[in-house]
């Protein structure tokens, strides 16, 4: 099952999100700052990145510039997370290099669909959906 | 040869002159009795030749000629002198009623004939009538010109002083004697010696027969500083020849009111900027634990389905209802804070019509079904995309078919869809239409104001917070559109949506320049202020009407806000109200020509910056470069070349950044958050090569250059600049740690506007100045934050 990286300082809704993609059958790996996130993303190669922007340390749009900078993380997608219709962090967002972005609060089956568009992009052979029928 | 016919020849010759003459006229002999008369004399009296002629004079009609003065001429002026001129008789005539006769005497003598004196009268009542109406309407005047509060100065021709009016005198504290016959400049120890009032007189006055508030501000002796409004007139005053009414009023106080406004002002925008950011701040702080609750109780929802607790998820469905309704309602309200705080983005956008409706649709269906509502959804085959602030657009329907559901029961709800052509624009046409309750015409009007609803008892019985259609409405307004309702009480309502199917960009009103600018600003004829331009107006100067339309639409349609001048002259004022981002000049205008605004255009410090874009017939574009044209069109004008030209000089995205060009990277960052503080956009570049990439894309509103750099260093990148066309207009300001030499110092100059040292004061002085220039440079800037 793909798994996912979730970086979000905030601790409910990281829980919230994260029990959420369980129940669904993703594997959740977790940080809660930007710095934690690059690092983590290096070390356990997840399939997709969701990035809040607000972020301690160092911020989502800095974090994705230095995943979108490295060989070892740049074919991940990631999410961009942004508040509620911030045009400006959206552009910034899509500007950082992120993939897609959603905003908050999450509706899940937005940011599901979303998701798994990006997943089937990038990982097809997970997709199971190749197959003519 | 007979002499006595030549004789009488000769006196039927006089006669019949003195009947031609149109004067009466009396002839006496020595004694004073009347020999004859001529006709005018008869018929001005009424008299005939036998109550006339053999009377002594003083016995002529009711003894009108007795009187002393005449006597005395007649028979101690003439016997010694034989002549008099003018003697003034005023005297009721028995037929003719009051004249007044000038009355001339001569004493001749005819040959052989007794000496004989003529009496030539001349009735000049209706001249003296006249002449004392004339000193009446002066004196009239010159009432009317004391009463006048405003001070008044009458001057003639070379600039001397005819009179001044009481206000002057007393305003300024000086007597008529120290005033009249003397220069203006020499009035009260050369108070009046005022360069700009001398440039006024001299240059001004002598081409044109009027001018309107010229803003003169001196310190006068008398008074002390103060700002005066100059008027003038020239008139054609009869005898006096030309004269020049300066009429002065004193708008100091007027002006110190405005400045107190002004600062009142900015301290309400002040504070109502912190209650937006209060707002925006408090309403992340609400949403962070309500996004806690909605999402939990979400969550719980999907748990307790799992786990079969249906007897729990119609409580969880509550909690999760009443979050996400007071999650709306904060959303709302931050909304309108924003739009209020005119801090409401338009994020523009091209998408599909059909694809929005259906999404529209599928989240609105369930409200719709719950009041049994059947929704209808009508949309034209050509809907195809806008280009729109798509969240705003969703949102503006969305509020007004919920509405629809929220006040019809049992009926239809119907969203039409339609793309139509109005005023040679496409727009884009959404009807809402239900058969519910419909509204009164009291209600419509109250309708879409913030926080009100049809009545009080609607919010009881419906909810909702009332700032829907208020909300819709700006939306709809700061794309150019608008809501308009038709309703008929008790039979439902029809809401409609006017958008442009191309949204402009919105434009961006700077406000940080106007302090600078307002003690030199003329005031524009009808006496209100220049408005401050937005960075995307264009002026267009040209005599044809249709060209002028033409040149309006096309701009329009580019995003460019166009006004127009038909003249040169007009051309010049508005440039200097309006600082366009951009002239287009046609060359062939009646008076003043294309060359010749041009020539003024570049002459004139302050617009000197601005580009012009010569529009000609003849392709001669050496003669406009030469004049300083930033570029030219030939007519008939080529529109794709016009807006390729024009995009060179308005950037996408407004505010214009300023480039920070230097290759420290600490020393931009200081100099970035100092100018982001005073409400700039900011760019870098760490080099000159890196700055010229970055203006390809975006042309800066100002550049900060440093001198020594890797690559390429600041002289050469300054180079670059002033020999491209479309950049050399860009003011540079060099920030240089290091003393230029000689060379240095000739290669910058014409290229910079200003060096600052930055080693020779410190951080916070080197920043005073920066900011100083942003100020002298007019750099659009947003507010500061």
């Amino acid at each position: 099952m793909p798994r996912i990286l979730l970086v979000e300082d905030n601790e409910m809704n990281r829980d919230m999100l994260s029990r959420r993609l369980q129940r669904r059958g993703y594997e959740v790996v977790l940080a809660v700052d930007g710095q934690e996130g690059v690092e983590l993303a290096q070390s356990d190669q997840p399939d997709l990145i969701l990035m809040d922007m607000s972020l301690p340390v160092i911020d989502g749009w800095e974090a994705t510039r230095a995943l979108k900078a490295a060989a070892g993380t740049r074919h991940i997608p990631v999410i961009a997370l942004t508040a509620h219709a911030m045009s400006t962090d959206r552009d910034k967002a899509l500007e950082a290099g992120c993939d897609d972005y959603d905003t908050k609060p999450i509706e899940l089956q937005r940011l599901l669909g979303k998701m798994e568009a990006l997943l089937g992009r990038a990982l097809p052979e997970n997709s199971g959906s190749q197959e003519p029928t | 040869m007979n002499q006595k016919p030549f004789v009488e020849d000769i006196e039927t010759y006089a006669q019949d002159i003195v009947d031609t003459v149109r004067e009466p006229l009396l002839m006496l002999d020595t004694n004073l009795r009347v020999q004859s008369a001529n006709s005018a004399f008869y018929e001005t009296f009424k008299v005939s030749a036998e109550e006339t002629e053999s009377q002594l004079i003083y016995e002529l009609g009711n003894g009108q000629w007795d009187i002393p003065d005449l006597r005395t001429l007649l028979e101690d002026v003439i016997p010694t002198s034989s002549v008099f001129n003018d003697f003034e008789l005023e005297h009721t005539f028995p037929k003719i009623g009051r004249r007044v006769m000038l009355l001339n005497g001569r004493k001749l003598r005819a040959g052989s004939h007794a000496a004989i004196i003529v009496l030539a009268m001349e009735d000049v009542t209706e001249r003296r009538r006249s002449e004392a109406d004339l000193r009446a309407i002066e004196t009239y005047a010159q009432d009317i010109v004391d009463t006048v509060r405003e001070p008044l100065l009458i001057l003639d021709k070379t600039l001397r002083v005819q009179s001044g009016n009481r206000a002057f005198y007393h305003t300024f504290r000086v007597s008529p004697e120290e005033t009249e016959n003397r220069l203006i400049y020499e009035l009260g120890n050369g108070q009046w010696d005022i360069p700009a009032l001398r440039t006024l007189l001299e240059d001004i006055v002598p081409t044109s027969s009027v001018f309107n508030d010229f803003e003169l501000e001196h310190d006068f002796p008398a008074l002390g500083r103060r700002v005066m409004l100059l008027n003038a007139r020239k008139l054609q005053a009869g005898h006096h020849g030309e004269l020049l009414v300066l009429a002065m009023e004193d708008v100091t106080e007027r002006r110190r009111a405005e400045e107190e406004v002004a600062k009142a002002q900015a301290a309400s925008e002040a504070a109502n900027k912190t209650k937006s950011l209060f707002l925006a701040n408090m309403s992340h702080e609400l949403r962070t634990p309500l996004n806690a609750i909605v999402g939990y109780s979400e969550m719980l929802q999907e748990e307790a389905a799992e786990h079969d607790l249906r007897s729990f998820s119609s409580d969880l469905e509550k909690i999760n209802a009443s979050g996400r309704h007071l999650l709306a309602l904060i959303n709302d309200i931050l909304d309108l804070s924003k739009i209020e705080a005119g801090k409401m983005e338009i994020y523009l956008e091209t998408f599909d019509l059909n694809a929005l409706i259906d999404d529209v649709a599928s989240t609105i269906r369930p409200m719709v079904e719950r009041n049994s509502n059947e929704l209808r959804i009508e949309r034209a085959i050509d809907l195809g995309g806008m280009r729109a602030d798509q969240v705003k657009v969703r949102q503006a329907l969305y509020n007004l078919l919920s509405n629809a559901a929220k006040f019809t029961q049992d009926g239809s709800i119907t969203l039409n869809a339609d793309r139509q052509l109005m005023d040679g624009e496409e727009w884009i046409v959404f009807q809402i239409t239900d058969t519910g309750i419909g509204l009164n015409a009291e209600k419509i009007v109250r309708l879409f104001q913030d926080f009100t609803q049809a009545d009080a008892s609607t919010t009881r019985k419906f909810g909702g917070t009332g700032l829907g259609l208020a909300l819709t409405r700006r939306f709809c307004q700061m794309m150019g559109g608008d809501v308009t309702v038709h309703s008929v009480d008790g039979e439902g309502s029809t809401f409609t949506i006017k958008l442009p199917a191309a949204v402009h960009e919105p434009k961006v009103e700077f406000r940080g320049d106007d302090h600078s600018r307002a003690t030199d600003r003329r005031r524009t004829p009808d006496g209100t202020d220049a408005l401050p331009a937005p960075s995307t107006c264009v002026l267009v100067i040209d005599d044809d009407p249709t060209q002028r339309d033409l040149m309006r639409r096309f701009l329009a349609k580019e995003g460019f806000i166009a006004r127009s001048a038909s003249n040169g002259e007009e051309g010049l004022r508005l440039a200097r109200e309006l600082m366009p981002i951009a002239i287009t000049l046609d060359v062939m205008m009646p008076g003043m020509d294309g060359w010749s605004v041009l020539e003024a255009l570049k002459s004139d410090p302050a617009l000197r910056e601005i580009p012009v874009i010569m529009i000609t017939m003849v392709d001669d574009p050496e003669r406009g470069m030469a004049l300083g044209a930033a570029d030219y069109v030939t007519k008939p004008v080529n529109r794709a070349r016009l807006s390729s030209i024009l995009s060179r000089y308005s950037c996408a995205n407004p505010p214009c950044p300023i480039l920070l060009i230097d290759d420290d990277a600490p020393t931009r960052a200081s100099m970035r958050k100092m100018l982001e503080k005073q409400g700039c956009r900011v760019a870098e570049a760490e080099n000159g090569e890196v700055a010229l990439e970055s203006m390809k894309s975006e042309r800066p509103s100002l550049i900060f250059l440093d001198l020594m750099m890797p690559v390429m260093d600041g002289l050469s990148f300054a180079d670059r600049v002033r020999t491209h066309p479309e950049w050399r207009s860009i003011p540079i300001v060099v920030v240089t740690s290091h003393d230029l030499t000689g060379e240095e110092r000739r290669r910058l100059n014409g290229y910079v506007e200003t060096i600052l040292h930055k080693t020779e004061c410190t951080r916070d002085e080197l920043f005073q100045q920066i900011r100083d220039t942003l100020t002298n440079y007019a750099v659009p800037r947003a507010a500061a934050v």
